[in-house]
């Protein structure tokens, strides 16, 4: 079945081991909690057809190994991303600590323009909680990115997690910020606007979007 | 907690968990494999017999000829510990070393080590009902002391995710943590290239080495992922981190192409993983090459692992050996040095 888009996004989703980087995608695609899942190997895939903003968006996710080692295998599958997760466990310090070197290989390896979300997963398990929100949003800001803790066992702000990085690159792209034509931009027209910008003007305004905000 | 919705209870014909303890898919196809399991008994008894026979004689299991032509033809369930210990050489390891393993379990603890296991534990083999937390006795246990012990064992590799599968299988196997231990050095220390290292080197050389083989053998395909820029990474590391378990999927059929796959590695070593990989993808050549994009790549590699085709293991390890022609050990080594110098030289 052919689907039509507005925008395909590349989006990545990177974080150290065992903070549940497999489980928020799966949340996001079949919204429900993974229970038994194995750890990814390499790099696994996944996609759905988002609403933003009155845009339908094509979100192709690229979820990848968290182990340090594995790094060096899935770095290739960084270039022309165009948003990113970036996923800490709020129960392990551990796991934020390595946030920046993660930052680090997104920003050099995608695309310095990439539009990243932090966020700090597990918030279910409050009681273990190692990281305080304080403490994850200065982070956030001083490097610039947006920042929500989130929950894949019971979805809370999984949806808007990812939702939010592609509205921030829809903005980009209508303020001009964001070329998607430049090579490695991470978005490509879909066949919907392809049909648009060959349409005559007065031909767009016959089938209004809703807004999917 | 919600979880995925359960399917009614499975026909009287089979067991919904295999005697591995793995538990079988809600869509598994009893008919086609009582189909298959029937002609397959005819072919495991006849092949014990004929074991039973060659372990009884004289000259037992040395690695000769009529040794593996009987491992390409499947090491019944009853001995195959027993073949893998002495064709890899583990067992000779394991007679020198006595005591080895415990000693590793009591000596100096890593508790980084302990960390990156632990996050994994949880994580392997999920739908095997022996590795569940609330399974007596619970086989969680007996796999963090294996990969445990390799890793203090062999601190330049320590623990890598994948290590956990084989580690986890052998014990499903051989039902001994020592012997899984020396299996595990076995194909970590020997057999295979360095593929667990922090750099990772002999994995991402092997990759390459099979896509030149696909270059040269398949062209059709490798200019479809050339095309798409769709590095093999993507589509094959599993094959090779996992050696197939939890690949073909594992329910006690596919198993046995897991199986039968490790008969031979053990024996011929790391240059099967590079004929089943051939197979697999000549085999679907016709079905990968409809493939329009690079999710549509993914999804086919996936599928390529799964259905009768590797369910049927007996014509699957026939064809393994026929299906990807001439596959000599000088050509891999070359393609392997080769390979590797490009690799160190982007670096």
């Amino acid at each position: 079945m052919a689907e039509t888009y507005d925008f395909l996004f590349k989006f990545l989703v990177i974080g150290s081991a065992g903070t549940g980087k497999s489980c928020l995608l799966h949340q996001f695609i079949e919204n429900k909690f993974k229970q038994d899942s194995n750890h990814t190997i390499g790099v696994e895939f996944g996609s759905r057809v988002v609403n933003v903003g009155g845009k339908t968006v094509k979100l192709q996710i690229w979820d990848t190994a968290g182990q340090e080692r594995f790094r060096s295998v899935t770095r290739s599958y960084y270039r022309g991303a165009a948003g990113a997760l970036l996923v800490y466990d709020i129960t392990s310090r551990e796991t934020y600590n390595s946030l920046a070197a993660w930052l680090t290989d997104a920003r050099t390896l995608a695309s310095p323009n990439i539009v990243v979300i932090l966020c700090g997963n597990k918030k279910d398990l409050d009681p273990e909680r190692e990281v305080t929100f304080l403490e994850a949003s200065r982070f956030a800001q001083e490097n610039e990115l947006m920042f929500l803790e989130t929950s894949a066992l019971t979805g809370e702000n999984v949806e808007e997690a990812f939702l939010k990085c592609a509205r921030t690159i829809l903005n980009k792209i209508d303020s001009g910020e964001l070329d998607p034509e430049r090579m490695g931009s991470g978005i490509q027209y879909g066949d919907a606007s392809l049909r648009q910008l060959r349409q005559p003007r007065s031909a767009q305004a016959v089938a209004p979007q809703p807004c999917g905000c | 907690m919600r979880r995925a919705e359960r399917s009614p209870a499975p026909p009287a014909c089979g067991l919904r968990v295999d005697p591995y303890g793995f538990e079988r898919p809600e869509d598994f196809d009893y008919a086609a494999y009582d189909e298959f399991l029937s002609a397959y008994l005819a072919v495991l008894t006849r092949r014990a017999l004929k074991w039973s026979r060659l372990l009884q004689g004289d000259s037992g299991l040395r690695r000769t000829a009529t040794v593996k032509r009987y491992i390409r033809k499947g090491v019944p369930l009853e001995h195959r510990a027993r073949v893998w210990l002495a064709v890899s050489g583990a067992q000779a390891q394991m007679e020198q070393n006595p005591g080895y393993y415990q000693r590793l379990l009591r000596g100096e603890r890593n508790p980084e080590l302990e960390e990156a296991i632990r996050t994994d534990l949880s994580r392997t083999f999920p739908d095997n009902v022996r590795f569940r937390k609330m399974a007596q006795p619970c086989l969680q246990k007996a796999l963090s002391d294996v990969l445990l012990a390799y890793g203090l064992h062999n601190p330049g590799v320590g623990y890598c995710q994948g290590m956990n599968f084989i580690a986890g299988y052998l014990i499903l196997i051989t039902k001994s943590e020592e012997e899984s231990f020396w299996l595990l050095d076995a194909l970590i220390g020997r057999i295979l290239p360095d593929y667990y290292g922090p750099a990772m080197l002999g994995l991402k050389t092997d990759q390459e080495v099979l896509a030149e083989l696909v270059r040269v053998k398949l062209p059709a395909v490798a200019a479809l992922l050339d095309g798409h820029g769709v590095l093999w990474t993507l589509v094959v590391s599993r094959w090779f981190i996992c050696l197939f378990v939890d690949i073909l999927p594992v329910e006690i059929s596919v198993l046995q192409t897991v199986l039968r796959i490790w008969d031979c590695l053990f024996n011929e070593g790391s240059k099967i993983i590079f004929r089943v990989a051939l197979t697999l993808i000549k085999q679907h050549e016709a079905f990968i090459l409809e493939a329009t994009g690079v999710p549509d790549i993914c999804d086919k590699f996936r599928q390529i692992t799964r259905g009768s085709f590797v369910v049927e293991c007996h014509t699957f390890m026939q064809k393994i050996f026929s299906h990807p022609g001439s596959l000599s050990m000088t050509t891999i080594t070359r393609l392997r040095e080769s390979c590797r110098a490009a690799l160190l030289a982007q670096r």
